[in-house]
């Protein structure tokens, strides 16, 4: 067992290292009734990359799966395989933006039916991105004959704006939407050896959206179920 | 001494070496396309996949210090291949356009233009690339129909992947199926083809039976 103040100590040592990051989520809901899947529904999760400045990251969009998906009452299915099983309709250039786009697709019955196939109730759309907002300082690093070193400090902020909208495709309609924004500042400090301070902004981004997401399918979203993964 | 000569040449060749593969990048294209979800078209199509079209390689060597050679040919072959089934009843594929037709359409793809952007000459954290294709059409009796210039984008961050090989890589795969979206999507709405279409048969051209 481990003693209360080898727990402080550590809980101070993962604070210190952790940089800090402020995270505000907000959400807006169609209907207070816990979205449902029954049998063998999915829900996919798609990131939007038309626009031409930036792209929601792939390893994001795994990241909230991750969070949604309890493996028996919320099944998310693999963005990539989705993709690749309905090319070219949710490429950059084609995936719809609206859902009066999805609904001229669905007249479609190739496409109705590969989606019917893959049991896809659920489309959520997040889009944005992190950024690098500003950055300071410079660490420089040398090695010699009698050993190596680095000195300095630096600084950056990240910015972490993601929007996630919820489609049901029973019905075509819109059930809702979590906006998350997340900054952060990350330090590294170098005297002999580099010692950094990172910011998760991303993924406390992901954890803000995930446990949301998951308070609409019925899930809890208290920190205890985030922090029991 | 003279047991060492032969470790110092290996080692100043290896360091040599080194610095020469630094300063270029050499990509030969690699990826697997999805099979498309299309309506075909009630056609029979000869796809004309020329040997330069097949062994296309873009080298940039205007950028100093950073030469960069960007090999396509198979990877853009395998592509048209996989559209081109998609998109037609039947397909016969083949090296040269001068021969006889089996199909009703003929179809030769070129490459016009490939621009390729690093990071280190835009100052964004992506690799970009953009492929400029034009796609020869012809009848039956060699008689052209269409020449349709048709370009395509891919682009991919760079934190994703561990070399500039593989974002490369990684970019063109996603310009080559953006190329492939445009086929599926676009080509029976290319004004010449589609009035083509309309002449031959109403059942051939209308075909709104996809969303375009």
């Amino acid at each position: 067992m481990m003693t209360w103040s080898k727990k402080a100590l550590l809980t101070t040592l993962f604070i210190l290292i952790s940089g800090c990051t402020n995270t505000t989520v907000n959400e807006h809901r169609e209907t207070a009734q816990p979205l449902r899947l029954s049998g063998e529904e999915k829900i996919i999760i798609l990131g939007r990359r038309h626009a031409g400045h930036y792209e929601t990251e792939p390893d994001f969009i795994r990241c909230i799966g991750q969070r949604l998906d309890n493996g028996h009452t919320v099944s998310v299915m693999d963005e990539q395989l989705f993709i690749d099983r309905l090319y070219p309709w949710f490429e950059p250039r084609t995936a719809p933006l609206k859902l009066g786009r999805l609904k001229y697709m669905l007249r479609d019955p190739l496409i109705t039916e590969r989606m019917a196939d893959l049991g896809i109730r659920y489309m959520i759309w997040v889009d944005g991105n992190t950024e690098t907002t500003d950055s300071s300082g410079s660490v420089s690093c040398a090695v010699g004959p009698g050993g190596g070193g680095c000195f300095g400090f630096a600084t950056w902020d990240k910015a972490s704006n993601y929007e996630a909208i919820i489609w049901d495709l029973r019905d075509l309609t819109d059930k809702g939407r979590v906006r998350v924004d997340a900054k952060g500042s990350s330090y590294l400090l170098a005297i002999g050896a580099p010692i950094p301070f990172i910011a998760r902004v991303q993924g406390e981004a992901c954890d803000g959206i995930g446990n949301q997401l998951r308070a609409f399918f019925g899930g809890e979203n208290s920190t205890e179920s985030a922090e029991e993964r | 001494m003279t047991d060492s000569k032969p470790i110092y040449t290996v080692l100043s060749l290896a360091m040599l070496l080194m610095v020469i593969a630094g300063c270029s990048t050499n990509v030969v294209v690699k990826g697997d396309f999805p099979a498309p979800l299309a309506h075909p078209l009630p056609l029979n199509a000869d796809l004309v996949l020329t040997d330069e079209f097949r062994t296309y390689t873009f080298t940039d060597e205007k950028t100093k210090g950073k030469k960069l050679s960007f090999t396509i040919g198979e990877a853009q072959a395998m592509l048209f291949q996989e559209i081109t089934d998609a998109l037609f009843a039947s397909v016969t594929e083949r090296r040269a356009l001068e021969g006889n037709a089996t199909g009703e359409l003929v179809l030769v793809p070129r490459v016009e233009e490939i621009q390729v952007a690093r990071p280190f000459e835009t100052q964004l954290k992506v690799f970009e690339v953009w492929i400029k294709y034009n796609l020869s059409v012809y009848d039956e009796h060699g008689q052209p129909i269409a020449d349709w210039i048709m370009s395509s984008y891919g682009k991919t961050p760079t934190r994703f992947l561990t070399s500039d090989e593989e974002a490369l890589n990684q970019a063109a795969i996603v310009a080559l199926r953006d190329a492939g979206a445009r086929l599926i999507v676009e080509f029976r709405r290319v004004p010449e083809i589609q009035a083509w279409l309309r002449s031959r048969a109403p059942a051939t051209a209308g075909e709104e039976k996809q969303p375009t």
